[in-house]
This record gives C-alpha cells, sequence and structure tokens, in this order.
C-alpha cells in the first residue's frame, strides 16, 4: 500500500515539476516574442517617422539635434544627417585636406578707433605712515 | 520623404533604445513584485520570477543592439570604444555616458545572478538592490540624448512601464520601515547547510 502511494506521489510531483517547466517555457517565449513584437512596432514608428520628413532631428526642431563635433555646417535641403564625404575624413581625422573656400575679405571691416592711452595725472602720494605712539609699560 | 537607407542602423539603435527602456522598466516592476512582502510574495511563485527573469535578458538584449548598432551608422561613426566607456564619446559626451554607465550597471548587477553561488545570496541580493540607480540613469540618459525625448508618442512609451515600476518602487522603499501584519520582518531565505533535526 506503501509503495503504491509513494508511485503516486512521485508520479504526482513529476507531474507538477513537467507543468511547471512548461509553463516557465511559455512565458520566456511569450516574452521573448512580446519584446520581438514590441522592438518591430518601435522600428516602425520611428521609421515612419523618418521616412515622412518628421524626425526630430533631421527636421532640427529638437534641442538634441544630432550634429558631430568636427562636422561643417549642415545643407539646408539634408539638414543634419547626410554624411558628407569631406565630415566622415574630419571625423576620421586621416586626412585633412578639404577645398578652400575664398578668404573673406577683411577689407571691409572698419579699422579700430585709434586712440592713445592717456597718461593718468596725478601724483602718488607717498603715503604717511604715523610713527606708532608707545605709551604701554612692558 | 527623406532617404531612409543610410539611416537603418541609427533607426534601430533608437528603436533598440526605446524596446530597452520599456523591458528595463517592465523588469523592474516586477522585480520589485518578487522582492515584496507578505501577501504579494505569497501570490507571486516561480511564474513572476521566470518573467522578471526573461525580461531582463530582453533588455540586456535590447542594450546591446542599441549599442552595437551605433557602430554602423556612417553618420556618427562612433568607435568601439566610444560606446563602451562613459563620457569618451564625440557626441554629447554626458548624457551618452550616464547611459553606458546604466547600461554596464545593469548588465553586471542583471547577470550577476548566474554567479551568486560564488558572490554569495546575501551579498549578492545587496547588490541587486542597486539596480534601480542604473535604471534612473538610463532614463536620465534617454531623456537627455534621446533624439526622441520630447515626441508625445515617446513619453508615453516611457512613462507607461516607468510610472508602476517607480510608483511599487517607492511603495517598497517607504514601506519598508513598517513591520510586517504578521509580525517580524521577512528575512532572507535561510539556506540549508546542516541537517533537519
Amino acid at each position: 500500500m506503501d509503495e503504491v502511494r509513494k508511485l503516486e506521489a512521485k508520479g504526482l510531483a513529476r507531474a507538477k515539476s513537467r507543468s511547471r517547466r512548461r509553463r516557465l517555457a511559455t512565458i520566456r517565449s511569450r516574452t521573448i516574442r512580446g519584446s520581438l513584437a514590441l522592438f518591430a512596432v518601435l522600428w516602425g514608428i520611428v521609421f515612419v517617422q523618418l521616412a515622412s520628413g518628421n524626425d526630430p532631428a533631421l527636421s532640427g526642431k529638437h534641442p538634441a539635434e544630432r550634429r558631430p563635433v568636427a562636422r561643417s555646417e549642415p545643407t539646408p535641403a539634408e539638414p543634419a544627417r547626410e554624411p558628407a564625404p569631406e565630415a566622415e575624413a574630419e571625423l576620421d581625422g586621416s586626412e585633412f585636406e578639404v577645398e578652400e573656400e575664398p578668404a573673406p575679405e577683411f577689407e571691409e571691416l572698419e579699422p579700430e578707433p585709434e586712440f592713445e592711452e592717456a597718461a593718468p595725472e596725478f601724483e602718488e602720494a607717498a603715503p604717511e605712515i604715523e610713527e606708532p605712539v608707545v605709551t604701554g609699560s612692558s | 520623404m527623406t532617404a531612409v537607407g543610410p539611416h537603418i542602423f541609427w533607426i534601430t539603435s533608437r528603436a533598440a533604445g526605446i524596446a530597452a527602456m520599456m523591458l528595463a522598466s517592465g523588469s523592474l516592476g516586477v522585480g520589485v513584485l518578487i522582492r515584496g512582502r507578505g501577501e504579494s510574495r505569497r501570490l507571486l511563485g516561480s511564474d513572476v520570477r521566470a518573467l522578471h527573469e526573461a525580461l531582463s535578458l530582453a533588455t540586456l538584449v535590447a542594450i546591446a543592439i542599441h549599442g552595437l548598432a551605433l557602430l554602423g551608422d556612417a553618420y556618427m561613426h562612433p568607435s568601439p570604444l566610444d560606446i563602451a566607456i562613459p563620457f569618451s564619446g564625440a557626441y554629447r559626451p554626458f548624457w551618452t555616458g550616464l547611459g553606458i554607465v546604466g547600461g554596464w550597471g545593469l548588465a553586471a548587477l542583471g547577470l550577476s545572478y548566474y554567479a551568486r553561488s560564488r558572490i554569495g545570496a546575501a551579498r549578492w541580493r545587496y547588490l541587486h538592490r542597486f539596480i534601480p540607480v542604473f535604471w534612473a540613469l538610463a532614463i536620465v540618459h534617454t531623456l537627455g540624448a534621446g533624439t526622441d525625448a520630447a515626441q508625445p508618442w515617446m513619453l508615453i512609451a516611457l512613462g507607461l512601464p516607468a510610472a508602476p515600476a517607480l510608483f511599487l518602487l517607492l511603495g517598497r522603499l517607504f514601506g519598508a520601515a513598517e513591520p510586517e501584519p504578521g509580525g517580524r520582518r521577512q528575512a532572507p531565505r535561510p539556506q540549508l547547510s546542516g541537517r533537519r533535526g
């Protein structure tokens, strides 16, 4: 009788363990599938946003507009993200040969006003130091 | 219409980053429930533990995709060191640095679960309590460096899972000093090292 009960208990435990394992596998696979679906949805949202021209970085509406550090000013047609060859070269630091822009003419600038530094007209008064009066007794 | 081809890696990184934040918030909320005391702990069994583990691993995978996808971006063109070492990159180094610290922290503390026997259960549990700090860093990184940070859909996507997680976390933090209705505080599970008797 005891043997039968033991066997029954063992079988029950095995079945419980099997069902638990199955449940955990289901949870894991659902989580993985859910995560993939979430990623796909978010990818789609960003994709559509970018393709439709409403991307915050490309439209320049966002304060965190993407600009590389060593990049020249973006053109208005493709504001911030077109990888210009010279910009890539600057980022790489491999080449620094960039087409020279015409030097701005500085002749238009008004010359700075010349002025003479007026020498300060005052006599430095020698500080009068009063001799300390010794009054106390040691 | 904008040509999307050159931005594929960038789109992938952004989507993975947002997914990582949502998954991390979900995992944190579930984790707080597991570590809850009293009735909530009794109701939630190994199923929730498995959910927490799966969400955590999914978060780490998403974080890895978020960083690695940037390596393929022709515009930013970061080096592996830029995405691995905090505050070293050229693009918004402070905010991205916070994200890198958060990512490494989540990875280290999350994966330490599998080294519990080496670390020691009590020490691991103590370290695991710091996960919300790195989660908070990741949120700050998202809001500071995220391209979509000002977009309403992004704020909703970030806030929906983060709000309950924060609520549960604060409830746990401020309810920690209160004694359990049953009497004493929940002690860490005793280690079965000796004979029963």
